[in-house]
């Protein structure tokens, strides 16, 4: 019989055919939708996390990874949304205004979307207004923004400002992408910086944890 | 000149001596009031003076080479900001205004950055997508008056290998490659964990004539010298272009100001060179000052090439 340390694996290592089969049979063994979320699916993007952490794999194998989650999460999500679950946190993502970049906001998604978060993905060109309003409807406890230009950068330190004006309890606002850093998080007063997806899921779990 | 000689020209000069490139184009026209994250190319027809000016002022600081104003050229990036339609006409532009400014004093090398996104099978763009799109975008190039091609900041050895394919099709006699790399835990790699070794592979499989690095994150120019033996390792006979920016990107008062001086490029071309770069220029932040700088170290008539092979460039 299909174990759940075997869909790990097979997330984990982006076996599309065998992710989907897998995902069948144990759910066709009694495993509830939500227990192979919670106990295969996010422990496999976990791996994948920490390897891409680590540079043991790179943007490829994180793609082909992802692309295997999501076909059980194609099975999963539909049987999760009939029996009323749903996801612990809603998080906000988008690539900041001016910018049209989208490949690190949207690896960051999957990655999101892989820790068992629901991801509200804004797309690119994402202005304040717009992150704040989706924030607001979709109850978010956490924004991600994304750059790539260094010309941006400066969009970043305005979005930054303007969420943190509005003032909307317990909403984290963090940014990352090829030209930023923890300095630079810091000076423009962001919740925290991740330098890469591996990382923006460990500080997701960090600023969301409920306070000690 | 014709264009054919022209191109024979850089080749023998490349036999000879060091080049010397340019600098950044989008950092220079945002000091001339570019908006942030806006289509720098629709300038090349829009305010054509405004380009001319971003390279006369390289020219005048001693590049050798002048790049047009194309890094976001293609039909993909072009219709990401709304503009349809126009590849040929903005490419075609753009090489002209390189053309007038340099004349025969100076080569043009047409650029063509990445499409934006990711071929399949990772992504959802067709390979023939895409190398239909450097195709027409090199055409107009080619036909604007540029001597070669830069294919650059590339990540994924494949769309390079397209991108290098394509401007050989539309019949560019040199074709130039370079890959934005970073450092990680197992070296430098691209953001698809491409060794420079393999990078440089597949762009010569595509019939690259020249290969390196520009941009990359978070690189310092200690980096960039150890990279460049690494390229010219991977590279055999083929000569090796760096273009490193300047430093990495900091927020000063509200404006993005770089780390590394011109000084300090200054300070690492003897470096870059003695690791056996053979044209080299700037990336994002380098301006017409970082040129000025090279130039009388880059461009020195006594230097030696470290290089063991230096006449290995096959005259056409």
């Amino acid at each position: 019989m299909a174990e759940l340390t075997e869909l790990t694996t097979a997330v984990a290592t982006g076996q599309r055919a065998a992710t989907l089969r897998l995902t069948q049979e144990l759910l066709a063994a009694g495993h509830t939708p939500s227990s192979l979320v919670e106990r295969a699916l996010v422990p496999g993007m976990a791996i994948v996390g920490e390897q891409f952490k680590r540079n043991e794999i790179f943007v490829p194998e994180m793609l082909i990874a992802a692309r295997a989650m999501k076909e059980a999460l194609k099975i999963l999500e539909p049987l999760l949304i009939a029996a009323g679950i749903k996801p612990k946190y809603t998080v906000i993502i988008g690539t900041v205004q001016g910018d049209l970049h989208d490949i690190g906001k949207n690896l960051i998604s999957m990655m999101w979307r892989g820790a068992g978060f629901a991801v509200v993905d804004l797309g690119t060109n994402v202005s304040a207004e717009r992150y704040l309003a989706a924030a607001l409807e979709h109850q978010a406890r956490l924004i991600g923004l994304s750059a790539l230009l260094t010309t941006t950068m400066p969009a970043m330190k305005e979005t930054v400002r303007v969420l943190k004006a509005a003032g909307v309890p317990h909403l984290r606002v963090v940014v990352g992408g090829a030209p930023i850093t923890q300095q630079f998080a810091d000076e423009i007063g962001a919740d925290g910086y991740a330098a890469d997806a591996g990382s923006a899921v460990e500080l997701a779990h960090r600023l969301l944890a409920p306070a000690a | 000149m014709p264009q054919t000689d022209r191109s024979l020209a850089l080749r023998t000069a490349l036999a000879l001596r060091p080049l010397l490139g340019d600098g950044a184009t989008g950092t220079q026209l945002q000091e001339l009031g570019l908006a942030p994250g806006a289509c720098g190319e629709l300038w090349n027809t829009q305010f054509p003076d405004r380009i001319r000016r971003v390279h006369r002022r390289y020219f005048e600081a001693g590049a050798d080479l002048l790049t047009t104003n194309t890094f976001g050229g293609t039909s993909f990036v072009l219709e990401s900001h709304g503009v349809t339609g126009r590849v040929a006409e903005l490419n075609y532009a753009a090489a002209r205004l390189a053309r007038e400014i340099a004349g025969d004093r100076a080569w043009v090398l047409g650029d063509l950055g990445p499409f934006g996104g990711l071929l399949e099978p990772l992504g959802d763009t067709p390979p023939e997508l895409a190398a239909a799109a450097f195709r027409a975008q090199a055409d107009a190039l080619l036909a604007g008056g540029a001597d070669a091609l830069l294919v650059e900041t590339m990540s994924d050895p494949a769309e390079a290998a397209l991108a290098v394919q394509a401007a050989k099709a539309a019949g560019a006699d040199l074709v130039f490659a370079t890959f934005t790399f970073q450092k990680t835990a197992v070296g430098y790699r691209t953001m698809m964990g491409t060794t420079a070794a393999a990078a440089v592979a597949a762009v010569v499989a595509a019939g690259a004539d020249l290969v390196g690095a520009n941009c990359g994150t978070a690189l310092s120019l200690a980096d960039y010298a150890h990279l460049t033996a690494e390229l010219v390792a991977a590279a055999g006979a083929l000569p090796v272009i760096v273009q490193p920016n300047a430093g990495s990107p900091r927020l000063v008062d509200g404006r993005i100001s770089y780390a590394e001086s011109a000084a300090q490029f200054a300070a690492a071309a003897p470096h870059l060179l003695a690791a056996g770069a053979r044209l080299v220029g700037g990336c994002c932040g380098s301006t017409p000052a970082h040129i000025a700088a090279l130039a009388p170290i880059v461009k020195a008539p006594s230097r030696p090439f470290p290089h063991p092979q230096p006449a290995s460039i096959t005259l056409a």
